[in-house]
């Protein structure tokens, strides 16, 4: 093997294969320089991240309110939940539209609008719909999407107990 | 003894071009408000580097007072607006100079744009000062969030509500934003950090790019 | 210095100093092509300059004294009522995205599409207008594009300002900081201080009855590692003094026996049924003393 190698090269003019000097201290300079960087800003990109990467907890089921007092007509109540907030823990009151459909069933929406995250009211307007007062987003008591808004109402999980209704995690809607 | 000290450093490290090269250059008579008051829209790139200098300067002293933390946010812009002595007119300048950058900045960009003096050679300058205006936005957006009231609370959950629209990756935009779920404790902090630290340091490289071009490419000619 | 060489001496710097000598005074850029006078930068021309600098700063001066910079309530999440405003120099986007065709399933369209064109085209003007004509009526396309980006961007700030005005109007509410404004000045007029906006910690409420042998079971069933040894709470631990305001002594039963989301652990199978009886009656005595 060498020796064919050694046979072919001593017919042709001399080639350098190896790198000049110069070339080997930039290639060096050039990996240290991004050692340099990515040692130092590696950590650094996924301390930033970190919210992103974390893993989502369980949602729970809140007690809101008896079941004796939802109507056919949207009404807002609030109920509590359980927030963990970095370091920051909290009880914050959170608000849900929950009323009767006409089987009788019973949903809660959330307030949030889904055009701009503005918080919508029911009926504001006279109208009999779920009024935002951002950019007039319109939606219909089942939560669906009249004007402005991309996507219909969020809505909550919802379970009746023992003649209490139970508010769980948000999902999408699911009505319309 | 002023004289003696300066000649002692020029003596070592030749100071005396580098401030010469910035003092005596000439300044044509068609950017002199005094030759032609017409010329007074030159001023506005200027004025929008001074109220920067301001901006910088009464953000600084506002942290004295103020911390990015849900809970004293609130109160410490309060305290600092209303129980400081002449708390109400430092804050005021950030808060009102904020509008005035913006506004200097829009004059200098138009006066740029309708005296076409972002034509060759100075392409690159116009891209950095558009670079320097997002920045500026971006210092609005973020500054706006830090008293904790209810419309920096309202106003910055709907920004970041428009980042999210973004597909695919809006939603992560909107998480990095945020910190977490929700604007709460931790999209505080990260946006004064942001506020504070990335954008301004950030924007002062630009300006030093932004002047250096200026330095070397020199004013626009009349038209 | 230490050689202690004659101070009017030329400084020689010798070996491998790389400071040059300096080349005496500079000569400055030529600007003859220019036509007119031009003068120096320092001081002429920055003398000018500053000037008008310091008219603006008189301006902005007295702007700020005049006008108090706005603040309103605290962040309050599940304030509904509120109407958010961006402030004024987003209003054109944030009017902008009202529209048909930037909204609903074209919102991207209308938070990303349009403002990366326009924006984009902004920020590449230099590259998109090459022509070498510099004066803007002899540019007609960029000129009037510019133009009529201009009255857009003033059209929609004006008819959102005056959207939200009219809005504050139906709904009848007078913005935050104007309320809060008005409500500093009534007090001063009277002589008052200012009523405080910031949430006071709730006050301190005394313990009632603390001989009780209630107090015991609390110690011995280590409350106090989460409550507190004065029972005020500590971190996202709520106070136990004041606790009979929030809850009745059924309720307080039910939270001692079962515990509560948010670290409150059982106690059901560590006390008798007696001993929390005991507890929440105490508990419930609990009240702040009435105003």
């Amino acid at each position: 093997m060498s020796n064919h190698e050694h046979h072919e090269t001593a017919h042709r003019p001399v080639q350098r294969k190896e790198m000049s000097r110069r070339q080997f201290l930039s290639y060096t300079l050039g990996g240290t320089t991004a050692f340099m960087v990515g040692g130092a800003v590696l950590p650094m990109v996924r301390f930033a991240v970190d919210p992103l990467l974390e893993k989502k907890g369980e949602g729970t089921w809140v007690k809101v309110v008896e079941a004796s007092k939802i109507t056919n007509e949207p009404q807002e109540f609030k109920f509590q939940i359980h927030q963990v907030d970095g370091w920051y823990v909290s009880d914050p009151e959170l608000a849900a539209w929950i009323s009767k459909d006409a089987n009788g069933e019973i949903f809660a929406l959330s307030p949030v609008c889904k055009h701009l995250g503005c918080t919508i009211g029911w009926n504001t307007k006279g109208k009999n719909e779920y009024d935002c007062p951002c950019h007039d987003a319109r939606y219909t008591k089942d939560g669906k999407n009249l004007a402005v808004a991309p996507n219909p109402l969020d809505e909550y999980e919802v379970k009746v107990e023992d003649g209490t209704v139970y508010v769980g995690p948000i999902k999408a809607n699911s009505r319309v | 003894m002023f004289k003696n000290v300066y000649n002692w450093i020029d003596e070592r490290l030749d100071i005396t071009p580098l401030w010469r090269d910035v003092a005596d250059h000439e300044v044509p008579e068609h950017v002199n408000p005094a030759h032609h008051f017409s010329a007074f829209v030159y001023c506005f790139g200027g004025l929008t580097f001074f109220i920067t200098v301001i901006q910088i300067l009464s953000g600084m002293f506002l942290t004295m007072y103020y911390v990015p933390d849900i809970l004293n946010a609130y109160a410490s812009v309060d305290y600092l607006n209303h129980k400081v002595a002449f708390g109400g007119i430092v804050r005021g300048m950030h808060h009102f100079g904020a509008s005035l950058v913006i506004v200097m900045m829009f004059l200098h960009t138009l006066r740029v744009f309708f005296t076409g003096s972002y034509k060759a050679p100075r392409e690159m300058n116009w891209v950095v000062g558009m670079l320097i205006f997002f920045i500026m936005l971006g210092l609005g957006f973020t500054g706006y969030l830090l008293p904790w009231d209810n419309k920096a609370y309202f106003a910055t959950k709907v920004g970041v509500q428009i980042a999210e629209s973004v597909p695919y990756i809006g939603p992560y935009i909107a998480q990095f934003l945020y910190g977490g779920d929700i604007v709460g404790a931790q999209t505080l902090t990260r946006f004064f950090a942001i506020h504070v630290f990335f954008l301004p340091g950030a924007l002062i490289a630009m300006l030093a790019a932004h002047f250096l071009m200026i330095r070397k490419q020199g004013i626009s000619g009349p038209l | 210095m230490a050689h202690g060489h004659k101070s009017n001496e030329k400084v020689v710097f010798v070996g491998d100093s790389r400071v040059k000598k300096g080349a005496g005074v500079q000569v400055p850029p030529d600007y003859t092509s220019y036509p007119g006078k031009s003068e120096a930068f320092i001081p002429n021309f920055l003398l000018k300059e500053w000037m008008v600098g310091c008219v603006v700063l008189v301006g902005f001066l007295v702007w700020t004294i005049a006008e108090p910079a706005p603040l309103g309530y605290p962040a309050d999440p599940t304030n509904a009522s509120f109407i958010p405003m961006p402030d004024w120099y987003f209003l054109f986007l944030y009017q902008f995205l009202k529209y048909p065709y930037v909204s609903q399933e074209y919102i991207v369209l209308g938070t990303m599409g349009i403002p990366a064109v326009l924006f984009g085209g902004l920020l590449l003007a230099p590259f998109l207008d090459t022509g070498k004509e510099r004066r803007f009526y002899r540019r007609p396309i960029a000129s009037s594009l510019m133009f009529l980006s201009l009255i857009a961007v003033v059209y929609l700030t004006v008819i959102s300002w005056d959207h939200y005005t009219h809005q504050l109007e139906i709904t009848n509410t007078i913005p935050e900081h104007h309320v809060r404004e008005e409500k500093a000045r009534e007090a001063a007029e009277k002589g008052q201080e200012p009523p405080s906006t910031v949430k006071k910690p709730a006050a301190a409420v005394a313990i009632v009855d603390a001989k009780d042998p209630a107090m015991d079971i609390i110690k011995q069933a280590q409350c106090i590692g989460c409550h507190a040894a004065d029972l005020k709470g500590q971190g996202s631990f709520p106070a136990l003094t004041g606790v009979g305001d929030k809850y009745s002594k059924e309720e307080l039963v039910d939270i001692v026996t079962n515990g509560k989301s948010g670290g409150m652990p059982e106690f059901g199978t560590k006390l008798s049924a007696d001993e929390i009886d005991q507890l929440a009656t105490w508990l419930a005595k609990q009240k702040a003393p009435a105003k």
